[in-house]
C-alpha cells in the first residue's frame, strides 16, 4: 500500500512544533472547540440563523474576551476518565459514611427540633442547586475553548452530585419523621413563596436570563455559587454540629472538596484572562456591583433560618461566612 | 451500600420545576435554544425517563468501563496489531476518526443545551451524564488516534479535520450541526437521541465494532462498543420527549422533526458506513452488506420503535429503499475518482471476489457500477493511472453538501432522470441531490438559505485558485495527505483466485 513517508508527528498538527509531547489532557482538548471565531460563522448554516447569531452575540460578542483562550489549564488537568476515577473514590467514600450513619441508626436519634430545620433549610436547596447545574451547563456549552468547557461541565455535574446525596438524606429523614418531608411541595413551597427564599429564586432566576458567557459566569462562579456554597458546605454544617447532627455535617464537608475544585478553576480562568488583558478587571468587578444586592440578599434570607434551629447560628456570621468566601475567591481571583 | 434503592429517593432529585416569576418563560428558555413548540411548561414537567441512573452509578461504572478500555489500548498499541491491519480496514477508521471523534466531543454542547435547556429537570439530569458521555466519546477517539500517531500521521485528521473545509467535513458539520451543535434542546431530543442514536448509531458502531472484531482490530471494536453502551442509555432521552409532544397534540412536529433528520442522517452514513461496509471492510470479514444492515437496523427495528408512539414511516420512504440499492455505490465511485480530496486512502475493494460478492448483495451492480470500474481498470492496466483521477468539480447539493449522483442512479436504472432537483428562492439557484434533501431545505430556509457549498465558494471566488490544486489547499489537504490509492491498484490486476 501507499506508504507514508513523512517522519512521525509528535503531536496534532494544529499544535504546531513542540518541544515536549502534549499531555492525554491536552491533546484531547485543545482546539476541540473549532467553532469559535469561526468565519464566517461559528455554525455551518446559514450565518444570520438564529442561532449564529447567538453565538456571536453571546460568546464572540462578549466583553470578556480574550485574544486566545486556548492557553488556559484546568489546574487539576481533568480529563472525563480522571473524573469519573476520582468521583468514583469520593463517591466510595459517601457510601461508607452513610452505611456507617445506617448502621448507626444515626437519622433516627435526631431531635424534632432538628429535623424542623432540616426541613425548612435543607430540603428545599435542591431547587436552587439545580440552578447551579444549570447555568455550569450554560457557561459550558458558551465558553470558547475545551479546557474551559470541561471544567464547567465537570461541576455541573457535582451540583447534581450534591443534590442526589442530599435527595438521599431528605428520604431517609422522611422514612423515619415523617413521609411528608419527602413530599415535592416540602421543597416547592418554600421555593417558590416562602419569604427566605425569595430573593435566592430572584437572583437564581435572573441568573438563568443571563446570555453573555462572560457574565454567566461571572455571577455564578464568583458571585452565587461561592455565596451559596459557603452557606451549605460550611455554615449548615457548622449548625450541623452544633446540633449534634455529625452524619450531614461530615457528608457537607465532602462536598467542600469539590467546591475547592471548581473555585481554583474559576480564579484560574479569571486569573488567565485578567493576565491577557488588564482591562478585563473593570468588565468583571462592574458585572459584580451589579449583581451583588441581589446576591446579598439571597444570603440574607437564608441566613434568618440560621437562627431559628435550636441552637442556632446569627444570621449575620452566617452573611459574613458568605462575604469571606466571595472575597475569597475574587481575591484569588484578581490581585 | 447504602440501604436505600434508587427508586426510594430518585424522584425527589427529578422534581425541580417550579413557575417562574421574576422572569418569563421566554427569558428563561429562549425559543432559540429551547422551542416548546407551544406545549405548556407543566406538561412539560412529566417528562419521565424509561432508563434510570444516579450519580453514584454512573461514575462506578463509568470509571470500570475506562479502566478496562485504556488496558486493551495499552496492550495493543505496543503490539503491531495497528500496523498489520487490512488497508482496506485503515481507510475505514480513518474516515471515521476523521468524521466522528471531534464531532462527539461536539455532541457534548448539544447534550448540554439539553441539560441547561430541556424543559424538565427530569430531562436536565439526564442530559447531564449524557454531556459527560460525549465528553468521553470525544476524548477517547482522539486518545486513541493520538496514541498511533506515530504509526499513521494522517490520524492526525482525528483532531484537525473540523478545522479543514475538507467537502465531507462540510457535509458533516452541516447535518451534526443542524442536529446538535446548534440546534435547540427539544429538537436535540428528538433528532439527535430520538433519531439518529436510537437510529443510526447502533448501525456505525455496533455494525462498525463487529466488522473490527472479525478483522482484529481490538483496539478499535472495544472502543466503540464501549461508546454504544453510554449511547444507547442517553438516546433514552428521545422517547420521553416524543411522548410530551404527542400527547399535547404535536406528532406533526415531532414527525417533521424526525423526517428532516431521518433523511440527513441516511445522507451522512451512506458516504461514511456504506463505504465502510461495502468496500472497505476486506471481503472475508464483512458480516453485512450495508444494505442488510438498514434493512435489518433501520427498516425492521427503528419502525417499530416509532411507530409504537403513533408516528409514521417518512413520506419519502419509497425514495429511501431505492437509494439504499445504489447510492453508496455512487458515493464510492465519486470518493474513489476524487481520492485526492479526502484524507484516508481509499481502496476499490472490486476486485474480483469483492465484485461477486457485490452481485450477489446488489444484483446488477455489475452491468450498473462494474462498468465504471471496468473503464478505470483498463486505464490502471493500460499504465495511465492519472485517467483513473479528477480535473473537474462535481455538483454538490445544497442541502446535504454531497456530491449530486443522479446521472449515476439513472444509469444504473434507479431513477427517471439524471438531472439534480433545482430551486430557485430570491434570485439565488439551488441544486439538490433528491427530492427528500429539496424538502429538507424547504422546511427551515431561513437556516440554510445564506450558506454556500463547497461548489458556491469554488464559483464565487472564495476558493483561489479555483483548481483542483486551490480547492485541495482550500480544504486543508497538504500534498502528502491527499488520498491514494489503499493498495496500489492491485484490485485491476488481481485475477479471480480463492473462489474461482
Ligand atoms: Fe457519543
Ligand atoms: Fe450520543
Ligand atoms: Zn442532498
Amino acid at each position: 500500500m501507499a506508504v507514508t513517508t513523512r517522519k512521525p508527528p509528535k503531536t496534532w498538527s494544529l499544535l504546531g512544533e513542540v518541544r515536549r509531547r502534549p499531555s492525554v489532557y491536552e491533546a484531547t482538548a485543545a482546539k476541540f472547540n473549532y467553532h469559535f471565531r469561526r468565519e464566517p460563522a461559528p455554525f455551518e448554516m446559514d450565518p444570520t440563523a438564529a442561532i449564529n447569531q447567538w453565538y456571536l452575540e453571546h460568546r464572540e460578542g462578549s466583553p470578556f474576551n480574550v485574544e486566545d483562550w486556548e492557553g488556559f489549564r484546568d489546574p487539576a488537568k481533568l480529563t472525563y476518565s480522571d473524573y469519573v476515577s476520582t468521583q468514583h473514590d469520593r463517591e466510595t467514600y459517601l457510601d461508607l459514611l452513610i452505611d456507617h450513619h445506617e448502621a448507626a441508626g444515626s437519622i433516627a436519634k435526631l431531635d424534632k427540633a432538628w429535623v424542623d430545620t432540616l426541613t425548612a433549610l435543607l430540603v428545599p436547596l435542591r431547587f436552587p442547586l439545580h440552578v447551579l447545574q444549570m447555568t455550569g451547563l450554560y457557561v459550558a456549552q458558551m465558553a470558547p475553548s475545551a479546557f474551559i468547557i470541561n471544567c464547567s461541565n465537570f461541576q455541573a455535574a457535582d451540583e447534581m452530585r450534591r443534590i442526589q446525596r442530599l435527595a438521599y438524606l431528605t428520604r431517609l429523614l422522611a422514612n423515619e419523621h415523617g413521609d411528608t418531608i419527602a413530599a415535592t411541595d416540602t421543597a416547592r413551597e418554600p421555593w417558590q413563596s416562602g419569604e427566605a427564599w425569595q430573593p435566592l429564586r430572584e437572583v437564581s432566576e435572573r441568573m438563568l436570563g443571563v446570555y453573555d458567557w462572560g457574565e454567566a459566569f461571572v455571577l455564578l462562579d464568583l458571585l452565587l455559587k461561592p455565596a451559596l456554597d459557603s452557606v451549605v458546605n460550611d455554615s449548615l454544617a457548622s449548625l450541623a454540629v452544633a446540633n449534634g447532627d455529625e452524619f450531614l455535617a461530615l457528608m457537607l464537608s465532602e462536598f467542600q472538596r469539590d467546591t475547592a475544585r471548581h473555585q481554583a478553576w474559576a480564579t484560574a480562568l479569571v486569573q488567565y484572562a485578567v493576565e491577557q488583558d488588564p482591562a478585563l478587571v473593570d468588565v468583571i468587578r462592574g458585572w459584580m456591583a451589579s449583581w451583588e444586592p441581589l446576591v446579598d440578599a439571597a444570603v440574607a434570607g437564608l441566613a434568618d433560618l440560621f437562627e431559628a434551629a435550636a441552637v442556632p447560628l446569627s444570621a449575620a456570621d452566617v452573611r459574613e461566612a458568605a462575604a469571606q468566601a466571595r472575597e475569597r475567591v475574587l481575591s484569588a481571583a484578581i490581585q | 451500600m447504602p440501604a436505600l434503592p434508587r427508586s426510594e429517593w430518585y424522584d425527589l432529585t427529578r422534581d425541580m420545576n417550579w413557575d417562574l416569576t421574576y422572569v418569563t418563560e421566554d427569558q428563561a428558555f429562549p425559543p432559540a435554544l429551547s422551542n416548546s413548540f407551544g406545549v405548556p411548561a407543566e406538561d412539560w414537567w412529566t417528562w419521565d425517563e424509561p432508563y434510570k441512573i444516579a450519580y453514584t452509578e454512573y461514575v462506578h461504572n463509568q470509571a470500570g468501563k475506562d479502566q478496562g478500555l485504556f488496558s486493551v489500548n495499552n496492550v495493543v498499541s505496543r503490539s503491531s496489531i495497528f500496523e498489520n491491519l487490512d488497508p482496506g480496514w485503515k481507510a475505514a477508521i480513518l474516515a471515521h476518526y476523521g468524521a466522528i471523534a471531534v464531532a462527539e466531543y461536539q455532541a457534548s454542547i448539544g447534550e448540554a443545551r439539553m441539560a441547561r435547556f430541556g424543559r424538565a429537570a427530569a430531562w436536565r439530569n439526564m442530559a447531564t451524564y449524557g454531556t459527560l458521555d460525549e465528553m468521553r466519546h470525544g476524548q477517547l477517539q482522539t486518545y486513541f488516534p493520538y496514541q498511533a500517531l506515530n504509526k499513521e500521521p494522517r490520524l492526525d485528521w482525528a483532531h484537525k479535520a473540523y478545522h479543514t473545509n475538507e467537502w465531507g467535513i462540510i457535509a458533516a458539520r452541516h447535518v451534526f450541526d443542524d442536529m446538535f451543535t446548534a440546534n435547540d434542546a427539544v429538537s436535540t431530543a428528538i433528532q439527535l437521541t430520538f433519531t439518529f442514536e436510537t437510529g443510526f448509531t447502533n448501525l456505525q458502531f455496533l455494525g462498525m465494532a463487529a466488522d473490527a472484531m472479525k478483522v482484529g482490530d481490538l483496539d478499535f471494536g472495544a472502543l466503540i462498543s464501549s461508546i454504544q453502551t453510554d449511547e444507547a442509555r442517553h438516546a433514552q432521552q428521545g422517547e420521553p420527549t416524543l411522548k410530551v409532544l404527542v400527547k399535547a397534540g404535536k406528532t406533526d412536529t415531532a414527525q417533521n422533526l424526525l423526517d428532516k433528520m431521518f433523511w440527513r442522517a441516511w445522507k451522512l452514513f451512506s458516504l461514511l458506513t456504506g463505504l465502510s461496509m461495502d468496500y472497505y471492510t476486506p471481503i472475508e470479514h464483512r458480516t453485512h452488506s450495508f444494505k442488510e444492515f438498514m434493512e435489518e437496523f433501520i427498516n425492521k427495528q427503528f419502525i417499530d420503535q416509532f411507530r409504537d408512539f403513533g408516528l409514521e414511516k417518512p413520506w419519502y420512504w419509497d425514495q429511501l429503499l431505492n437509494e439504499m440499492n445504489w447510492v453508496h455505490h455512487a458515493y464510492h465511485l465519486g470518493v474513489y475518482f476524487w481520492r485526492p480530496t479526502v484524507w484516508w486512502n481509499p481502496v476499490a475493494g472490486t476486485g474480483p471476489e469483492e465484485r461477486a460478492w457485490l452481485e450477489e448483495k446488489y444484483p446488477g451492480w455489475n452491468d450498473s457500477f462494474g462498468k465504471y470500474w471496468d473503464v478505470m481498470g483498463d486505464n490502471v492496466r493500460a499504465g495511465r493511472p492519472e485517467l483513473t483521477l479528477p480535473e473537474t468539480f462535481p455538483i454538490v447539493c445544497n442541502s446535504c453538501q454531497i456530491p449530486v449522483c443522479t446521472p449515476a442512479g439513472y444509469a444504473a436504472g434507479y431513477l427517471d432522470s439524471p438531472l439534480p432537483y433545482q430551486l430557485v428562492r430570491d434570485g439565488r439557484k439551488y441544486t439538490f441531490c433528491s427530492e427528500p434533501c429539496q424538502w429538507v431545505f424547504e422546511q427551515t430556509p431561513e437556516q440554510f438559505a445564506g450558506h454556500l457549498s463547497i461548489i458556491d465558494r469554488l464559483l464565487g471566488g472564495i476558493i483561489q485558485p479555483p483548481t483542483i490544486e486551490g480547492a485541495l489547499a482550500y480544504m486543508g489537504l497538504s500534498p502528502e495527505e491527499c488520498g491514494v490509492d489503499g493498495n496500489d491498484y492491485a484490485w485491476a490486476t488481481a485475477t479471480a483466485s480463492k473462489t474461482a
